[in-house]
């Protein structure tokens, strides 16, 4: 099985899924790159190079490049969605769903309820996110508590090549709105992926590593984190459980409350701020749910509650690391 | 008796490296041979490694937690009246041993794909140097080369190793068409006129029983003796709902249920197992090939394979060896066992005895080839 690229899983999703079925098209700002300029169609791929080579195989009619409105163009793309294609809109930075934001929560989220279910939307926005890439406060924010507090959309965040390509796949053939969410420090890491075509059901958690002192929760890049801090963890004798929920909603309550039942002890990583985060999020549903079980304090790990900073030595601060997660672990069970 | 060696076990092609997760005995324990004496974890699988030897765990040379290369030595056993001198030249010399063993390591496993023909392909994985002798391993239903992961070392000393990723398993392609056995069997025999010419030992598990024995009665020349274990098509008993259930499995929890028949010990299916499984059942057309080799195995009366007749006429030596909890195919009454076939009953095992007892398996598998030397 090839090793390849996060960016190259989620290339190979779009082309196999846009050959499979001819209503996949896809709109964006620089999707094709230098559009209209002889021999530089496809130079770019989009900002981060996910859709190069897309436009060249399926042509301007199925991928094409918008004005910078995302007013317009994610309002474009549900409508395209409402009368039977299926659109794939891509936000360069989540940052600017603040400008869509009524496309997306009250008429995509909302379609299918307010139409007495009579209407299907299925649209997929991919858009990247978080901290890590120097971009200052307005380029680097982890929106997905946002968008996974909307009734209505699906909110998916993969960790490793292998999910980005099987949840983006399963994405596309969805019928329902899907929020899919590409931490950009992942882009490069390399995976094993098969060649053909196969999907990664939604609400299903990850067990990405065993172990029985404590259950690591984590989302997105957040994942290798905690795999690293459980690594580290070991050499201590500690044996941690890592757990990838891949997809925050629909979210697997039903594996996250098995494993802290088994467990007992829960951290929880997330790279979003702390206040009505998915760390808080899934700490109150385990707390809800399971509490007799549970033989510490729930740990949450989360950015600080301030914007992410410029300088590179308090962006590299700000974003959870395997310390502070080994840090998190220790305080429950050393007590 | 001599010094013998614990190292780290290499589970696999990409495995390069194994973390000792623990230690299931303390310095100067007796042990025996078989006996699981240390945790080995790899990216993909945390296993336990059986003593080659019985003795005195004289020396643990790599502690919890640390990291070594495949190969390296974690562990030393030998009996009390070893000098500690004698254990400590032993580790010097081994070290110097090791670092030569990695430049060239012509025993390597490496991945063939074959074309068989109307664009399909046969995925193997070849061990050993080239040989007359090849020992061929034939996985189960839903199974592929990673079957032998603890098994294929064991038969590369003196032999080709060839473990065969059956066709709508592993990397190899789906059949087509109706008549899906015999194009099974087709494609693997071209796999191996390829991969392995020259004399076979088929090691066949399970749904694989039944094709090494259709291979056996094609080239009964060729094959030099079979081991089967736990095979299909001694009798007409087969638990037909663990077929169905893992075709249906779409999602880890149910897949583990399904998975955890397959052991005695349930608790050993690892995360690794149920996620390596789920991957290849997403693949597409992977769940319609599944039922396709499903139908050939079972119908309402049971099992549809029968290889008695093609056992007893085998010339070469026949081992069956069956896990006395086995829950899927069940051990056959005495009368349906070959009389030329000498059979082992492996206590404390499930339908998967040459991962949960693999030293005493591999010891039987060797002691069959033997016989036809």
């Amino acid at each position: 099985m090839a090793k390849i690229s996060f960016r190259q899983a989620l290339n190979d999703a779009l082309r196999l899924e846009m050959a499979r079925d001819p209503r996949v098209i896809m709109m964006g700002e620089d999707l094709t790159g230098g559009a209209g300029g002889n021999g530089v169609k496809d130079a770019w791929g989009g900002a981060f190079g996910v859709t190069r080579g897309l436009l060249g195989e399926f042509g301007p009619e199925r991928i094409r490049d918008t004005p910078i409105s995302e007013t317009a163009f994610i309002g474009a793309a549900a409508g395209a969605a409402l009368t039977g294609m299926r659109p794939v809109a891509e936000l360069m930075f989540v940052d600017f769903a603040g400008v869509c934001l009524d496309q997306i929560v009250n008429q995509i989220a909302k379609f299918r309820y307010m139409f007495g279910g009579r209407a299907r939307t299925p649209l997929v926005i991919r858009a990247t996110y978080g901290a890590g890439t120097r971009s200052a406060a307005q380029h680097t924010q982890a929106f997905y508590p946002i968008f996974t507090h909307f009734p209505g959309l699906k909110v998916v965040i993969p960790s490793n090549p292998y999910d980005a390509k099987g949840l983006l796949l399963q994405a596309m053939r969805d019928d329902d709105p899907v929020i899919f969410l590409e931490n950009k420090m992942l882009y490069d890491t390399m995976g094993e992926v098969p060649d053909g075509s196969y999907t990664v059901p939604f609400g299903e958690a990850k067990v990405v590593r065993d172990g029985k002192d404590v259950m690591i929760v984590a989302i997105g890049r957040m994942v290798k984190i905690a795999e690293e801090a459980a690594r580290k963890l070991q050499a201590d004798g500690i044996s941690a459980c890592v757990i990838d929920p891949r997809t925050t909603s629909p979210l697997d309550e039903d594996t996250l409350i098995e494993f802290a039942e088994e467990i007992g002890r829960v951290v929880i990583v997330d790279e979003a701020t702390p206040r009505c985060g998915m760390a808080a999020d899934i700490s109150a549903m385990l707390a809800d749910k399971c509490f007799d079980s549970l033989r510490a304090p729930i740990k949450m790990v989360t950015a600080p509650h301030t914007p992410v900073p410029y300088a590179p030595n308090l962006e590299d601060l700000y974003v959870p690391n395997a310390d502070a997660v080994i840090k998190a672990v220790k305080s429950i069970i050393e007590r | 008796m001599s010094i013998e060696a614990v190292t780290i076990p290499k589970w696999g092609m990409t495995m390069t490296e194994g973390i000792v997760s623990d230690w299931l005995v303390a310095e100067g324990d007796q042990v025996s041979r078989g006996q699981e004496i240390i945790e080995v974890e790899s990216t993909k699988t945390t296993n336990a490694v059986e003593s080659a030897a019985s003795g005195i765990l004289r020396r643990i040379v790599v502690e919890v937690g640390e990291t070594a290369p495949v190969g390296a030595l974690v562990g030393v056993i030998a009996d009390a009246s070893v000098s500690d001198e004698d254990i400590d030249a032993f580790i010097a010399s081994f070290a110097g041993a090791n670092g030569a063993e990695e430049e060239a390591d012509p025993n390597a496993a490496s991945i063939r794909v074959i074309d068989v023909g109307n664009g399909a392909v046969v995925n193997v994985l070849t061990l050993g140097a080239e040989s007359d002798s090849n020992v061929v391993l034939l996985h189960g239903f839903g199974g592929d080369v990673s079957t032998w992961l603890f098994n294929q070392d064991a038969f590369a000393q003196q032999n080709r190793v060839v473990a065969v990723d059956l066709p709508g398993h592993g990397a190899s392609t789906p059949i087509q068409g109706d008549d899906v056995f015999q194009s099974l069997v087709g494609s693997v025999e071209r796999a191996l006129e390829v991969s392995a010419p020259g004399k076979l030992h088929l090691v066949a598990h399970s749904f694989g029983g039944a094709v090494a024995a259709a291979i056996a009665a094609h080239q009964p020349d060729r094959v030099a003796s079979i081991t089967l274990i736990a095979p299909v098509g001694l009798s007409k008993d087969i638990n037909k709902d663990f077929l169905d259930d893992f075709i249906t499995a779409e999602r880890r929890k149910p897949l583990k249920d399904v998975l955890e028949r397959l052991l005695a010990d349930p608790s050993k299916i690892s995360n690794d197992m149920i996620e390596g499984t789920l991957r290849f059942k997403r693949l597409e057309g992977v769940p319609e090939a599944l039922a396709a080799i499903r139908d050939t195995i079972v119908d309402g009366d049971g099992q549809r394979h029968s290889i008695g007749g093609t056992l007893a006429d085998f010339s070469g030596p026949v081992a069956l060896i069956w896990g006395d909890k086995d829950k899927i195919v069940p051990l056959p009454e005495a009368s349906q066992i070959p009389s030329n076939a000498k059979l082992s009953v492996i206590e404390s095992a499930g339908h998967m005895p040459q991962m949960e007892a693999s030293s005493e398996v591999n010891s039987i598998i060797l002691a069959n080839i033997s016989k036809s030397l």
